[in-house]
């Protein structure tokens, strides 16, 4: 593939970013990581490592650093984007003024716009011209993929290009690639994994066992499932890594973002407190919201979600939430019909 | 088409179609070259079972036993050029010149009564009963982009993608495309159409090239499609409805055949392999509105029985039926009435927006070059999955295009407005129980329909103001009293019974099922709770 002659850029110097040029590189591919702070990149070039998010982890020599949004799009035909989603719009926007038809964009970025409630290649398709979009999701802590444990993730599109185009940029032989059509399913289960995350962490900073992590990851799968399917996703996609891979990982993880403000939530700590101790984005408060407004559009009953809502956000007291799920009336396991 | 470009078109299609086969033969998991023939063969002589034995399919007849009897004992090459035979007689069927009076001879598509009134009615002692053709001037408003096709249509090819309610439209379409001074556009048009009087005299207008629907043959559909692109790609305007089929429910289409607008694609890419001087192709949606629709009874009824699907081909309608084609226009003509041909904004063949110079532009307005949608490492070319997903994103933007810049009439208007009470006033939500019974649920007051159409319009206004609905979306309706004066004169005057009548301060439905059609010009806009307040409570 011609394609790969040119850098893969990413953009975003985050854990994820960061982690992505890396891959490109470890695959045997140039790789541009662009940074928007001038200093951040200064910081990262000096010591070849993003001493911020991943201490330790040299960089590749085929890394090249840039804040040239322009030059990316110049050099490179795909691009894969690594940006909190609050600030996804305006870096779509600006590479929208460099980019061109055959120009190949996966969103990596998990997460909704809170406003519009719009995902990441819808975004992308509204400030860029380009048409071969895709997004990339799966059990993907930045850590583990810098240490170079074995490890997978899904990139869909309903372009074959993109697909194929993604897996010879970023698979090694420590991480597969797999592809899927059903881009809705795969940035939706990357959205809202991340709200049955923070339930995650709550029970865990409540002292509860295994027993309920695990009762509240299946039921958060029904809930992401039912979601999905009524939105237009393909139900299977849940079943996949996008789906129940993220929410395991994030769910069980203490590396996980979501998973610590489950934890401080369950201490009592106030959300703001967490956030500002994390110093970095976790994109299931937001989203919690987003949910919820969808549950309540399309009539579909999600209480686990609807209770990270109402901790999050109308300072519900973590256990008495819990409780109430526990209380909830008896339903068929299958369907989530009520049972009379 | 032209006669000097017609054998050269011919040739062009045969080969290329003729090579793509061949290509996908010697391709892992493709059709052979016998497979190709053997499905030919197959549902032709299922077609030929069922036609009349004139000697015109005794000659078909005769061709494909040979081509049977050839086939058994050939070899590759002699394979091919029984492919190449079947390929040319489909193309030359297509592009061929058209003669009705022979036609009228060898089918039985029309029906006998149908048959006898087109030999004893020409199209012009038909048109010379119509008062005052020139009229028709001032029947048709065209509005929206007119001066951007005109522009475009001489920088490059113009593929029109409108609306398909009627089998006027192809009349309409074929006027309003004179009267901007635009050369014909190609059309591909049904053999039924060939065979109406009316029609066929307004044919002339439109490029038109034979599409037999009773043929099946996968082969016969590749050479439909080539003809098309290769129509494009000599720079001849082409018309298609991108719904496939006359709207039965009288919606807007939401769902589009995307088969010929990915022809538009192929020239395009072509066009750039040899590097023509004007590549570019543009898709022109439109939308046809009227206040009366001549066919409104038959489509809607095959909408409701469901059998829409199955009945692609309507020979039998009101259309077929040329002193009603008359009595309706007439009536129009009678009645003032305007038919509006709104012309949208124009596409490229990626579903991006076109300013009237020719130039693609993105969401945000910003110029593109829309050849690197196009670009492989080997230059130019086709790439099947893509091109696919270019062209759905391309019926995307059109049906965004045609559901923005519908026009609504007063009858629409007054349609909506009375099914929404009438509804409103039964707790019962079963449709089909409902249209058997609309008749007998007493009406509704004007005291109720004055201040519905109030809301509706405002909520109309709204949405023009938002831009999701055109500036034209509502060009006749001033106030209620006047939306209920005007809707009730045009349902009074053609149809029987009429959908809608006056009694007293109360309108009545006199048939329900045509109520329903008019109103659905309106549904998808999410305007019921407007009319139904309960809707509105509840949401």
């Amino acid at each position: 593939m011609k394609a790969l002659d040119k850098p893969v850029g990413v953009l975003g110097g985050g854990a994820f970013g960061t982690t992505l040029a890396q891959l490109a590189a470890r695959a045997g591919h140039r790789s541009m990581l662009w940074l928007r702070d001038p200093k951040a990149k200064a910081l990262i070039a000096e010591g070849r490592e993003n001493s911020r998010y991943l201490p330790g982890h040299r960089l590749e020599d085929a890394v090249e650093l840039t804040t040239d949004l322009a030059e990316v799009a110049d050099r490179c035909l795909l691009i894969l984007l690594a940006i909190p989603s609050r600030e996804f719009r305006a870096v779509s926007r600006n590479l929208g003024d460099s980019v061109r038809g055959d120009h190949v964009l996966i969103s990596a970025t998990k997460g909704l716009e809170q406003d519009s409630y719009l995902r990441m290649t819808e975004i992308l398709r509204q400030e860029t011209c380009s048409l071969k979009i895709g997004a990339i999701s799966g059990p993907n802590l930045a850590l583990e993929i810098m240490r170079g444990v074995p490890a997978a993730t899904v990139v869909a599109s309903r372009y074959d290009e993109v697909v194929r185009l993604a897996i010879a940029a970023l698979r090694t032989p420590a991480f597969r690639v797999y592809a899927s059509r059903d881009v809705l399913g795969v940035e939706l289960g990357g959205a809202v994994k991340n709200v049955i995350a923070i339930a995650g962490g709550i029970t865990r900073g409540l002292g509860y066992g295994d027993n309920t992590l695990s009762l509240l990851i299946s039921r958060g799968l029904s809930e992401m499932t039912r979601l999905g399917a009524r939105m237009g996703a393909d139900p299977r996609t849940f079943s996949g890594l996008s789906g129940v891979g993220d929410l395991v990982v994030t769910a069980f993880s203490n590396l996980s973002r979501n998973h610590r403000v489950g934890l401080g939530l369950a201490k009592g700590r106030p959300i703001e407190e967490i956030l500002d101790e994390l110093g970095q984005v976790a994109e299931g408060v937001p989203t919690a919201g987003v949910v919820k407004d969808w549950a309540e559009e399309t009539g579909l009953d999600l209480p686990i979600c609807r209770g990270v809502h109402a901790i999050l956000h109308d300072k519900a007291s973590p256990r008495e939430v819990l409780g109430e799920l526990m209380a909830l009336h008896a339903r068929w396991e299958a369907d989530n019909r009520r049972i009379d | 088409m032209r006669k000097e470009d017609r054998e050269r078109a011919v040739v062009e299609v045969v080969s290329r179609v003729v090579e793509e086969l061949r290509q996908g033969a010697a391709s892992k998991g493709g059709a052979s070259i016998e497979d190709v023939l053997a499905d030919t063969l197959f549902t032709e002589r299922q077609r030929l079972e069922k036609a009349p034995k004139d000697r015109a399919s005794r000659e078909e007849r005769g061709f494909y036993r040979e081509v049977r009897h050839r086939l058994l004992k050939a070899s590759t090459t002699e394979q091919v050029e029984l492919l190449r035979r079947a390929t040319d007689r489909f193309a030359r069927e297509i592009v061929g010149r058209f003669d009705p009076r022979v036609y009228a001879f060898t089918t039985r598509v029309v029906p006998v009564g149908a048959g006898l009134m087109l030999n004893a009615i020409s199209p012009l002692s038909l048109l010379s009963q119509l008062p005052d053709l020139p009229n028709l001037r001032q029947r048709v408003l065209i509005s929206g982009a007119t001066d951007t096709l005109m522009s475009l249509a001489k920088r490059g090819t113009v593929l029109l993608t409108p609306t398909h309610l009627s089998n006027m439209d192809s009349i309409i379409l074929g006027y309003s495309l004179y009267l901007l001074g635009l050369p014909p556009f190609t059309y591909g048009a049904g053999l039924n159409l060939f065979t109406n009087p009316l029609l066929s005299f307004f044919m002339h207008n439109l490029g038109a090239y034979k599409v037999d629907r009773r043929k099946k043959a996968d082969l016969y559909k590749r050479v439909l499609k080539e003809y098309a692109t290769v129509s494009m790609e000599y720079g001849y305007h082409n018309l298609f409805f991108p719904g496939g089929t006359r709207s039965r429910s009288g919606e807007v289409e939401s769902r589009l055949k995307l088969g010929l607008l990915g022809c538009g694609l192929r020239a395009y890419i072509n066009n750039l392999r040899r590097r023509a001087q004007r590549p570019d192709v543009f898709i022109v949606p439109c939308t046809l509105s009227y206040g009366l629709v001549l066919e409104a009874k038959t489509l809607i009824d095959d909408h409701l029985q469901e059998a829409g699907k199955s009945r692609y081909i309507i020979e039998d309608d009101e259309f077929s039926r040329p002193r009603q084609i008359l009595q309706f226009t007439r009536e129009l003509i009678s009645l003032d009435a305007r038919i509006v041909m709104h012309v949208s904004e124009p596409l490229d063949v990626f579903g991006n927006h076109v300013l009237p110079d020719g130039t693609s532009v993105d969401a945000r307005g910003r110029p593109l070059q829309v050849s690197r949608y196009v670009l492989t490492d080997q230059g130019p070319d086709f790439e099947e999955q893509r091109d696919g997903e270019y062209t759905r994103e391309a019926g995307l933007a059109v049906v965004r295009r045609l559901h923005r810049d519908a026009t609504f009439m007063s009858t629409h208007l007054l349609a909506f407005a009375v099914f929404g009470l009438l509804r409103s006033h039964t707790m019962d939500r079963d449709l089909f129980r409902f249209l058997r019974t609309a008749d007998e649920l007493g009406g509704v007051s004007l005291d109720d329909v004055h201040p519905a159409l109030e809301r509706l319009l405002e909520a109309l206004r709204q949405r023009i103001r938002e831009g999701r609905l055109s500036d034209g979306a509502i060009p006749f309706a001033r106030d209620p009293q006047a939306v209920v004066a005007e809707g009730l004169r045009y349902f009074g005057t053609y149809h029987e019974p009429p959908a809608l009548e006056r009694r007293g301060d109360r309108l009545f439905c006199g048939d329900a099922k045509l109520l329903y059609y008019y109103r659905n010009r309106l549904s998808g806009l999410d305007l019921e709770p407007v009319i139904d307040q309960r809707l509105k409570e509840s949401a």
